[in-house]
């Protein structure tokens, strides 16, 4: 058995398969028990490596190529796989609840694929490729069928599609700067080139304007998925080219650079999230803020580097899932998610509400909660060296925080002896706190992340040994 | 292990009177049990004495160097004063909850026990990682129980402004952690390095519930008495057990003035307030903010002696006073030994109160100690608004003034044993001088009408409402604004401009 076709192949053709054959109420099951039970083969099968069952000798093998180009995991990507099909499965199991068609399962399983390919394939510059796929199939599971595209989706491929050409420009001029690193004017072009298509993928300020947009206009669980997968694999790819090249990881002109994108996104994402009037534009905006933070990592100068941004993306999906799964189900209340429409909406949805409430708590480091420790650390770490950042990180936070004290204040504004009900099913129920219940075990025992990063850094040659 | 253990007690307690309510609701050993634990839980949390000074830490939360800080508790002659006063308010509560028309609401029981359990984990906290993590859970709890419990718009914007101001209190506490770490110091209260303190003495203040000023509860709530009780004195403990760690050269700064100034006109504003209160119920969110920044102006200065005797005061003292519900002259004149407590006379629980030199500060400290020792005798002693006990069952009448009692009790022991402000002499003069005062406004205070209460619950409708959404309203615009220019038809112009500009400045800065 091979790698690439666990993880790459069978969940492209699932997906294809449940797409046009899986009735709409089984995709849910479908999609998670296939993620699941592939999250759980990275776990158990180590690649490239025999394993003995008996007399039986199992060995998945780490390559394969394709029209030249080769699909390759090592041993250090099974808890990386495993973490990302785990999360996955949350997604897929949470679309029964969300009331998400079940496009969402087999467009999803679809992505999650390519965007697994994209970490595989060599050369590695081929990812910009592929991830320019994924974002073309994420416009399919973001606009309805029969409707217009509006503004935010097309903003949103416009700057997925302008990212592709600086990303393989920049490889191009890097591949001569590895022959003569010498030249400055060239680094300093790459550079800018690879900053510049970095920073179109990640959404950095100013280019995340198609995030709200698009948060406005797009079911919110789908949004959610999009908010989760793209970034998270973005940022894998980001640390791939940190760890090939040198200069990079040294260059104290890019970490600065690094360092005020970071800071301007997170500050400005707060500040805008403390103004909003849309439950969908919260949820972007703390996603921005976010991006921010993992951008701020990136220029923590120790061995850590690799652990503190798997601490920061791992909790993210369960974050941006809960949030999301809450206001698809508050969506039905006010299809418009505006302010206005859901005062006192509480008493209804208490536990949709409340696990809005507590994933928005997460995102903004509160204690016990999943983003809190991986928040602690990155400060911790950054303390040192630049302690003035923190404070616009706070900032930032506090942004948030107003964000998130007017959106509760509207949620319990009812009016004096409105009854108490729990308008959400039983399905919704369990989803929303299972989610919540694994945001305050990853909140409280961090540790039990450890399987999943404790290996990590060794995916990396140069980060974080 | 005995921190984990008292703590445990209260806990599992809580589980056991949850798993009552759901499945055997009617049934009368419920409270009989839930006396039975909290005084196990009280006797243990007096065991600490066998072992002081000790602690535990919980297993690091991963192999990476980025968790080296341990979830650590430790009991020593500062905490546990906190310790016993808290478990002493769970005890008390449960025994005057007899003689309240919730009697049978064993949620609100288990809800006490619950949070004693939290409280004793937060006053034994013993770096800033274990402190935040206690704190969350206080504000976690008390979030969700005031939306509960809280009817009406007001009081619901009221209940999330006080959550939003306690977050910003922990955000300070993380701050004084970073500025520590970036100082080189390991992370914990006894390596904060000058200047560092301050953030945390403002990071208390702020979880006071200060601001906003006044959260009322309504009154068929059940959190009036006991759980609100409850969860104000354990809250404020739990955020002022911190100054007793602090070491005076981390408050060393150029601020300290100004915040002492802040501080003395918080205590002098709430101390007039609490004594103008219609009643004790109505005045508990000054009593708080008075206590607290007393605590606060003995941190201050250098004292966290003083600093804990206050703390204790509040708890204890609070307690006595906001737990009396029936009309008993001997029991009223029973809680005047608070006013002996509060006084900072030698050998009170008080007296190291001000062991640190106040000098230019000390007339401004009196007074406001004199408005709420005044304020203390004058609500103890009002008649109006208790139950008379006749109304009352036999047994109740035996065990009400015995949860009174008990509060009562424990000023006085820990006066004179257990910790490092006990059996103090103090600044005598000083606590002579305040008691005189004390004495000379009772006697003022039904004779003028600048003292009627009835004005002063006029005031305390007068605290500004919405002052979130008023602030934010020019942010707001502003906002506004730039989202419209960059999300609207020009914002990809908009865009490429603002990173040409991004990518110039970079360029102009690397040369």
């Amino acid at each position: 058995m091979n790698a690439a076709v666990i993880w790459i192949l069978i969940p492209l053709l699932a997906g294809l398969l449940t797409l046009l054959f899986a009735p709409e109420r089984f995709s849910a099951i479908l999609g998670g028990a296939l993620a699941v039970l592939l999250a759980l083969t990275a776990l158990i099968f180590p690649i490239d490596t025999a394993l003995l069952i008996g007399n039986f000798s199992l060995k998945i093998s780490a390559s394969v190529q394709v029209l030249g180009r080769s699909f390759t995991f090592g041993v250090a990507d099974g808890p990386l796989l495993a973490a990302i099909y785990g999360i996955s499965a949350l997604w897929f199991f949470g679309t029964q609840a969300s009331g998400t068609s079940n496009r969402f399962v087999s467009l999803g399983l679809m992505i999650v694929a390519l965007l697994t390919a994209s970490i595989a394939v060599e050369p590695f510059l081929f990812a910009a490729l592929i991830l320019e796929i994924a974002a073309m199939l994420v416009i399919v599971l973001l606009v309805p069928p029969y409707q217009k595209p509006q503004r935010g989706i097309i903003r949103f491929i416009i700057y997925q599609t302008l990212a592709m050409p600086l990303i393989l420009f920049s490889g191009w001029i890097l591949a001569g700067v590895e022959a003569g690193p010498g030249n400055l004017s060239m680094t300093t072009q790459a550079g800018t080139m690879l900053g510049l298509g970095f920073a179109f993928l990640l959404a950095i300020f100013p280019l995340n304007n198609w995030i709200p947009l698009l948060a406005e206009e797009a079911p919110p669980y789908a949004m959610g998925f999009l908010l989760w997968a793209l970034p998270t694999f973005t940022l894998i790819f980001a640390l791939d080219f940190f760890d090939r090249y040198t200069w990079l990881r040294t260059s104290q002109q890019f970490s600065s650079a690094m360092q005020i994108a970071g800071v301007l996104t997170m500050t400005s994402a707060g500040l805008f999230a403390a103004t909003q009037k849309q439950l969908g534009r919260l949820m972007a905006y703390a996603a921005i803020a976010e991006a921010g933070l993992v951008l701020l990592a990136f220029t923590v100068q120790s061995t850590e580097i690799v652990n503190l941004i798997f601490l920061l993306l791992i909790p993210r999906g369960l974050e941006l899932a809960v949030w999301a799964l809450g206001l698809s189900i508050l969506k039905r209340e006010s299809y418009a998610l505006k302010f206005e429409e859901l005062r006192g909406v509480a008493r209804k949805y208490p536990i949709a509400v409340g696990a809005i409430v507590i994933a928005h708590l997460s995102m903004l480091g509160f204690p016990l909660l999943a983003g809190f420790p991986a928040r602690l650390a990155l400060a911790q770490e950054l303390a040192p060296h630049a302690l003035p950042i923190l404070f616009w990180v706070y900032l930032s936070m506090a942004g948030l925080l107003i964000g998130l004290a007017r959106s509760l204040t509207v949620f319990v504004l009812a009016p004096e002896g409105a009854a108490w009900k729990l308008a959400e099913d039983w399905v919704q129920v369990v989803m929303l706190g299972v989610g919540a219940i694994g945001l305050f075990i990853l909140g409280i025992f961090p540790q039990t992340l450890q399987p999943f990063i404790a290996q990590l850094p060794t995916l990396f040659k140069h980060l974080g040994q | 292990m005995l921190i984990a253990l008292s703590s445990s007690i209260f806990f599992v307690l809580a589980l056991t009177l949850v798993g009552f309510n759901f499945y055997q609701p009617a049934e009368r050993y419920a409270w009989l049990t839930a006396i039975g634990g909290g005084l196990l839980g009280l006797v243990s949390v007096f065991l600490w004495q066998a072992q002081m000074n000790f602690g535990f830490s919980l297993p690091l939360w991963g192999a990476t160097k980025v968790f080296a800080t341990p979830i650590t508790f430790s009991a020593n002659g500062l905490t546990w004063p906190y310790a016993v006063s808290l478990a002493t308010l769970a005890i008390a509560i449960l025994l005057t909850s007899a003689t309240r028309l919730n009697f049978e609401n064993i949620l609100t029981w288990a809800g006490s026990l619950a949070l004693t359990g939290v409280g004793l984990l937060a006053v034994t906290a013993d770096n800033p990682l274990t402190l935040l993590l206690v704190w969350g859970a206080l504000d976690l709890v008390e979030l969700i129980i005031q939306l509960r419990s809280v009817e009406g718009p007001v009081n619901h914007e009221k209940v999330v402004a006080s959550f939003v101001t306690r977050a910003l209190g922990s955000g300070l506490l993380i701050w004084a952690n970073l500025v520590s770490v970036a100082a080189g110091h390991p992370a914990g209260f006894t390596f904060m390095p000058a200047g560092a303190g301050l953030y945390l003495v403002i990071a208390s203040s702020l979880r006071m519930g200060a601001l906003p000023f006044h959260l009322p509860y309504p009154p068929t709530s059940t959190l009036k008495r006991g759980f609100g009780t409850s969860l104000r004195l354990v809250s404020a403990a739990s955020s002022l057990a911190v100054l007793a760690h602090l070491p005076s050269a981390s408050l060393a700064s150029t601020l300290t003035p100004f915040l002492l100034a802040l501080i003395i006109a918080a205590a002098l504003y709430s101390g007039w307030m609490w004594l103008r209160a219609p009643d004790e119920l109505s005045g508990r969110p000054y009593w708080v903010v008075c206590l607290a920044a007393l605590s606060i102006v003995s941190a201050l200065s250098g004292n966290p002696i003083g600093s804990v005797g206050w703390g204790c005061a509040l708890v204890l003292l609070g307690g006595s006073l906001f737990l009396s519900s029936i009309q008993h002259p001997w029991l009223n004149r029973a809680l005047l030994i608070g006013a002996f407590s509060a006084s900072t006379l030698p050998f009170s629980l008080t007296a190291g109160a001000w062991l640190a030199n106040l000098s230019l500060l000390f007339p401004f400290v009196a007074i406001a100690q004199t408005l709420m020792l005044t304020g203390y005798i004058r609500h103890a002693l009002r008649a109006s608004g208790r139950e008379a006990p006749e109304t009352q069952p036999s047994w109740t009448q035996t065990m009400y003034p015995f949860g009174i009692g008990l509060l009562i009790f424990d000023q006085i022991l820990l006066g004179l044993i257990g910790w490092d402000g006990s059996r103090q002499i103090g600044a005598w003069a000083l606590a002579v001088s305040v008691s005189l005062l004390t004495f000379g406004l009772f006697w003022a205070t039904p004779r003028f009408r600048i003292f009627n209460p009835i004005r002063a619950a006029d005031g305390l409708q007068r605290v500004p409402s919405h002052w979130l959404s008023n602030l934010q309203r020019p942010f707001d615009y502003l906002a506004r604004m730039i989202n419209s220019a960059l999300e609207g038809d020009g914002g990809f112009m908009w865009t490429l401009l603002v990173l040409i500009l991004f990518i110039s400045l970079m360029a102009q800065g690397g040369r």
